[in-house]
């Protein structure tokens, strides 16, 4: 079934292969173009449509773990909207990357001054990851969303709806993406296997679906890269790939800690973080995952978590994540004193 | 005006002229009358506290002729025969015997010309007492050194007797009261901490220039007050009432001493010492947080405190081990590492510019990279430079070794 573009009813949709030969990336390749392809989000895409058809879309806010959709709705409401004038169009902006709001600010004006092109009266910005910026930046967006009203409208992503102030949140449709259920990922990666002829059993379609926690880009991305080996996919192979992600020598890291030997933990530590530029957000994640595994009493480790959680927090307040790791470590240190 | 410099005027040379060094004293007099039980004595401690008028004294004391070497006298054949000579064979005319003073032995090299070995050897051959002068006598050169040589640590002196000292220096060169006053006789004290040979400079300074050129001459002095002394400061003293104060002279921004704490609090600190002076950076790393992101600078005394004092009471204990501290390399070394990934970061930023999305959400992908970008087209696509390819096609080929793949 193909979609018309409201706007230029000759030129439909899918009118581009989905074996774009030019884009070898899959998660382009194979991202959803049309509203019909996108899988899991029936509720919201079947809202979003009709907005988008009737050629005046809200300011809108999708909020939903990484790999749901997010950024491909925004692409697709965009398209859809604009046809072949898109990306005169659409500006897309980066929270975590942007480094300050004003930068934001000074590209949402450049951008929103001049008239949008076609029939729609508005622009499209898109900021991702919108629950990057501080309370602050967002106090300041929300004025700059009230003044170009008229001339933009805002699609918003973020992880957490409660990280975007009250004030942005009422002046927004809000959307909530579903982590994607195996079924969905299944059906679209089946396709995704048929296309690029390669052979995969249920047992590593479950791998997979495992080890994405849910994550369609990571889905792919493994995907990807296992066919760029062998075309036929195996679980183990799958498994080995997203080894190599984790951080797994936190647990050394740990060990040396727990031992007593502090400077080389701190060493390991920071060895790890840089070799692989692990943000340290990750690095307390693992370490909160590890300490239930770690071979000490139980009391040891609530204790050990509290610490932890007590750190991540300190993380986000602070400005030196190695510093509060360290601390963290030196906690462990002592921990590791009665065991010795 | 006095001709000759006031240090020299006014060295001490008799033990009684000496100040606040009493234990010391009746140490250094022992290990003479025991001698040669032990045949040199250290006398380590800090810069301007009368390490060199002690040995002088006692060599007066004693009526003994003062021998001094030096660390290039230790190669000296003829000077060193001397002193090698039996004592009965070489008395000198008036005087009973010799003291020998190797001044300043931090000098002295564990390998070079003129080095420890050579003292060493002369400590064992030597039929005169030595004494040796050292600011740091704990480095790992001097183990040797220090097991042959009894030890007398001496600590600064007391800011009363820096205070006695000067006001005594005063009386004698006659100067009227109104010349000099005493709040900048305290500040000259208080500054020195405890080195009396920069004390009577510093007043010196001020009776030929005036008060109001001392104060800028002693901002050039502060600049030399380093780092390192405010380290000490704040692990070594727990009790000084200038730890709060203690990074002022550094001349290094909050930033810096943070780094420079982090780096070295390890060396400093075992168990629950070691958690509780990271718990108290961890604060500090914290309101520096807090004024970046909320432009208060108020919390800049709650960052300066536990930066100071708050890491200072992780330990009642004082501690005395001399402690080498090192210069921060956790930046040096998150630069290295960024020339190293520097290939990586440029894709992220094109992979994330061309698949929408963040640069850090690209970085949790970047592990595939080598197995998903290695197409020409996809090259081309990323516009990928020489240099980025080629990091791209290195990696694979790591890779595939590595995880046995292929």
């Amino acid at each position: 079934m193909e979609t018309s573009n409201p706007l230029n009813p000759e030129k439909p949709f899918s009118q581009e292969p989905l074996n774009n030969k030019n884009s070898e990336i899959w998660t382009e390749r194979y991202r959803p173009k049309k509203f019909e392809e996108l899988v899991g989000q029936d509720d919201i895409v079947k809202k979003v449509q009709n907005l988008t058809k009737a050629l005046n879309i809200p300011h809108l806010l999708f909020a939903g773990p990484a790999g749901t959709g997010k950024s491909t709705l925004a692409l697709i409401i965009v398209k859809e909207l604009f046809g072949s004038t898109w990306k005169e169009n659409y500006l897309e902006l980066n929270a975590s990357d942007e480094r300050g709001i004003d930068v934001v600010r000074q590209k949402v004006k450049d951008f929103a001054r001049t008239k949008a092109l076609g029939n729609v009266p508005f622009k499209v910005i898109f900021l991702d990851e919108a629950d990057a910026l501080t309370k602050e930046a967002q106090q300041a967006l929300r004025r700059t969303m009230e003044n170009y009203t008229s001339t933009c409208r805002f699609v918003m992503s973020c992880n957490y709806s409660s990280k975007i102030i009250d004030p942005i949140q009422s002046r927004c449709a809000i959307f909530r993406f579903k982590l994607l259920e195996k079924k969905d990922i299944e059906k679209r990666l089946r396709l995704i296997v048929e296309k690029e002829n390669l052979q995969i059993s249920d047992q590593t379609i479950e791998a997979l679906y495992e080890s994405s926690e849910g994550d369609f880009r990571r889905v792919i991305n493994l995907l990807q890269a296992s066919a760029s080996i062998s075309p036929t996919i195996t679980a183990e192979l799958i498994n080995t790939l997203t080894s190599t992600a984790k951080p797994a020598e936190v647990k050394i890291v740990l060990e040396y800690a727990l031992s007593g030997d502090f400077l080389k933990a701190k060493e390991k530590l920071l060895d790890v973080m840089l070799k692989e530029s692990v943000a340290g957000t990750d690095i307390i994640k693992a370490i909160q995952k590890e300490i239930w595994n770690l071979q000490i009493d139980d009391e040891l480790k609530v204790r050990l978590t509290e610490k932890t959680g007590e750190t991540e927090f300190r993380m986000t307040e602070g400005s030196d994540e190695f510093i509060q790791l360290e601390s963290l470590l030196a906690s462990f240190v002592l921990a590791g004193k009665g065991l010795r | 005006m006095p001709t000759l410099p006031l240090i020299e005027k006014y060295r001490a040379t008799s033990f009684e002229e000496i100040k606040g060094q009493n234990t010391a004293i009746q140490e250094i007099t022992a290990f003479l009358k025991t001698f040669p039980m032990k045949k040199a004595l250290i006398l380590n401690g800090p810069v301007g506290i009368g390490k060199t008028c002690m040995a002088i004294s006692l060599a007066k004391e004693f009526n003994l002729e003062l021998f001094e070497l030096n660390a290039s006298d230790l190669r000296n054949r003829s000077k060193l025969d001397e002193v090698l000579k039996p004592a009965t064979a070489q008395k000198s005319l008036f005087k009973k015997g010799k003291l020998i003073l190797m001044d300043e032995a931090d000098g002295i090299t564990s390998s070079d010309r003129g080095g420890l070995p050579e003292l060493l050897v002369l400590i064992e051959k030597t039929k005169h007492p030595i004494i040796i002068t050292a600011n740091d006598i704990w480095q790992r050169k001097f183990n040797l050194l220090r097991k042959k040589c009894h030890l007398v640590n001496l600590k600064e002196l007391r800011n009363e007797i820096v205070l006695e000292i000067l006001i005594e220096v005063l009386e004698k060169e006659k100067i009227p009261d109104r010349e000099i006053n005493l709040q900048t006789i305290n500040t000259i004290a208080k500054k020195s901490r405890g080195d009396i040979r920069a004390a009577l400079n510093d007043l010196q300074t001020v009776l030929e220039l005036g008060q109001e050129a001392y104060i800028s001459e002693k901002i050039e002095r502060e600049k030399q007050d380093t780092i390192f002394n405010a380290l000490k400061i704040i692990f070594q003293n727990p009790t000084d009432k200038d730890t709060l104060s203690a990074y002022n002279n550094t001349k290094l921004d909050l930033n810096e001493i943070l780094l420079w704490v982090e780096e070295n609090i390890p060396l400093e600190y075992k168990g629950k010492a070691l958690t509780k002076a990271y718990d108290s950076l961890s604060k500090a790393d914290l309101f520096k947080g807090r004024i970046y992101r909320q432009q208060y600078w108020r919390f800049l005394v709650y960052q300066n405190f536990f930066l100071s004092a708050g890491i200072s009471a992780s330990t009642k204990l004082k501690n005395k081990t001399f402690i080498s501290y090192k210069k921060p390399t956790r930046i040096l070394k998150i630069w290295l590492s960024n020339q190293k990934n520097a290939k990586k970061k440029s894709i992220i930023a094109k992979y994330a510019k061309l698949t929408h999305m963040s640069k850090k959400k690209a970085n949790k992908e970047s592990f595939l990279f080598p197995l998903i970008l290695n197409h020409k087209n996809t090259h081309e696509k990323l516009d990928l430079d020489e240099k980025e390819q080629k990091w791209l096609k290195d990696k694979k080929e790591a890779m595939i070794e590595k995880y046995n793949l292929g």
